[in-house]
């Protein structure tokens, strides 16, 4: 909270909540600056003053009428609609999208889900819930009653290693090949933990439903694991990518969002608010091999080489002001640490600070001379 | 900014990570005359600002995939706007290299004193004043008091656009208000004949 009892004439002029009163003339502005003024009497002078100052810096704003915003508007989105059927009309290009997911190497997932929790405590079974899913569909089902993990190999070569007190259940047709036509795809079924390992096939999405969530991979390694009494999914991945999305009763909350995860990023979704919320996972793992984290010993060099390799080997995203940063350089033996360890070296060098936004790594810095 | 509006905002860059082309639509509703108005800083080519304006939502538009990571979209645009709009003008007229048309740009600024005499009743005697102060004011103050008092940038982000550090930013700005402080006290206590 800022005391304004300190303040100076100059301190008022740059404050932002004393700008916008000014300028703005809000409701809530007027009130607040008048109780004050009448707990502060002698800050009239003051207060005046600085107005005096703020007011006597007047633009000359050229004024746009709404008509020709709106006709900006439309200029605008009719470039991206054709932008977009150009892109529709030349396979090739759809084609290199298509490829990106052919990178996608190896994918660590976690799904904690909720689903007996939920089942037991309404005995009307919810619609996403394992036993909704299953019913009435065919299918040849795995139960894991075990102490230990149990190894499995699915129609379609792919593997998956499922763990203590689990079920994974998929169709008869699963993987055959005369099913590989366009929109068809590889659907599994999970309550508990299982570690995926699938075979390359972009035109047959492996998808995995645990209950309200559908983890999307054409062709990836990954972990989905499950509690039984947890409210909230979560989604890991490693490396590669994957992409998650609700199946949800209502239309409108379907298309919500499809959600592309990228290595170490953590996807929580909160079953009753249905909220997506992506994070960082807690430990990144390494996706590069362990050669490059050798190479990683730094004497004066600049800082965007140094957040293009930690970026490279972690797969996450680093978003830094390059303009800004390009005078920084960074001296410090970054091997043998773990990533947010890195992270807080590099930042400790050139005095900049970082936050976690939406999975990726936000650096906030003044620059360096 | 009130918190409702930081709140919409990243709701907008949700949905536009979604591809929700509307939300790209309500970005741009916001922002146009700002953007517009501070593109229209640095050249008199109408037309060409309005090229520029589009082409940053065309690039936002593209980069969508990450556009939940900005911060603030104001200051995201507007630099977008005035690098869109230095380059082009750079390659309308390459005389000059990039790097120095990024220092040696015009701030075109006019500042409305004529309002200032009907809106706040002021004397034509102080106007003179006033308007002596500000055009004593360089070019970099006043694209500085402009980003502070009409765009609401912080400091950090005045000092990103203008390639200035903060410390700088600070110390350009309180010149600034010390000019105008004197000109009202002045003006309170006018000096001896």
């Amino acid at each position: 909270m800022k005391d304004f009892r300190l303040y100076d004439i100059s301190d008022f002029v740059i404050d932002e909540d004393f700008i916008r009163w000014v300028h703005e003339q809000r409701e809530e502005d007027n009130q607040f600056w008048n109780t004050w003024l009448q707990q502060h009497p002698d800050k009239h002078l003051v207060i005046a003053a600085a107005r005096r100052i703020v007011e006597s810096i007047q633009f000359e704003q050229s004024n746009i009428d709404e008509q020709a915003v709106e006709q900006e508007v439309s200029r605008l989105l009719h470039t991206i609609s054709s932008q977009k059927q150009e892109l529709q009309a030349a396979p090739r290009k759809g084609l290199v999208i298509s490829y990106k997911w052919w990178y996608a190497a190896a994918v660590l997932l976690l799904c904690t889900t909720g689903a007996w929790y939920f089942f037991v405590r309404n005995n009307s079974a919810k619609p996403f819930a394992y036993n909704s899913m299953v019913a009435a569909k065919h299918l040849i089902e795995h139960t894991n009653t075990s102490n230990k993990p149990l190894e499995l190999t699915l129609p379609d070569g792919s593997r998956l290693t499922l763990a203590a007190k689990s079920r994974v259940s998929y169709a008869h047709t699963f993987g055959l090949s005369d099913t590989a036509k366009a929109g068809v795809t590889r659907d599994v079924y999970l309550l508990g933990e299982a570690f995926f390992e699938v075979t390359k096939d972009p035109h047959r999405p492996f998808r995995v439903f645990a209950n309200e969530i559908v983890t999307k991979v054409l062709g990836t390694s990954f972990t989905v694991r499950s509690f039984e009494k947890d409210t909230t999914i979560q989604v890991i991945v490693r490396t590669g990518k994957v992409s998650v999305y609700a199946q949800a009763e209502a239309t409108a909350s379907a298309k919500m969002s499809e959600i592309i995860l990228t290595p170490n990023q953590q996807l929580v979704y909160e079953r009753t608010g249905q909220k997506f919320q992506k994070v960082l996972s807690s430990n990144p793992a390494m996706i590069a091999p362990p050669t490059i984290e050798r190479s990683m010993v730094y004497d004066e060099a600049p800082l965007d080489k140094v957040f293009s390799d930690l970026s490279s080997a972690f797969g996450i995203n680093i978003v830094f002001d390059s303009e800004l940063l390009k005078k920084c350089t960074v001296t410090a033996d970054l091997t043998n640490e773990p990533f947010y360890r890195k992270l807080d070296l590099i930042c400790g060098a050139i005095d900049a600070e970082y936050e976690l936004i939406d999975g990726q790594v936000v650096i906030e810095s003044a620059g360096c001379k | 900014m009130l918190k409702n509006d930081t709140q919409l905002e990243a709701q907008w860059l949700q949905r536009l990570q979604q591809n929700d082309e509307q939300a790209l639509a309500a970005i741009m509703r916001k922002y146009y005359t700002a953007l517009y108005n501070y593109g229209a800083r640095f050249t008199n080519d109408d037309a060409l600002v309005k090229d520029c304006v589009q082409e940053v939502f065309i690039s936002l538009w593209q980069r969508r995939e990450n556009a939940a990571a900005i911060l603030s979209p104001r200051y995201y645009l507007l630099r977008a706007v005035k690098n869109k709009v230095l380059k082009s003008l750079h390659q309308h007229n390459s005389k000059t290299s990039f790097m120095e048309a990024e220092d040696a740009y015009d701030f075109l600024q006019e500042f409305s004193v004529e309002k200032l005499i009907i809106d706040k009743q002021m004397s034509e005697e102080q106007a003179t004043i006033l308007r002596k102060t500000l055009s004593q004011l360089s070019k970099r103050q006043h694209e500085l008091i402009y980003l502070k008092f009409y765009q609401h940038l912080d400091h950090a982000q005045i000092a990103g656009l203008m390639n200035l550090s903060r410390q700088s930013v600070y110390n350009l700005l309180h010149e600034t208000i010390q000019k105008l402080r004197n000109l009202w006290q002045a003006e309170i206590f006018p000096p001896a004949p």
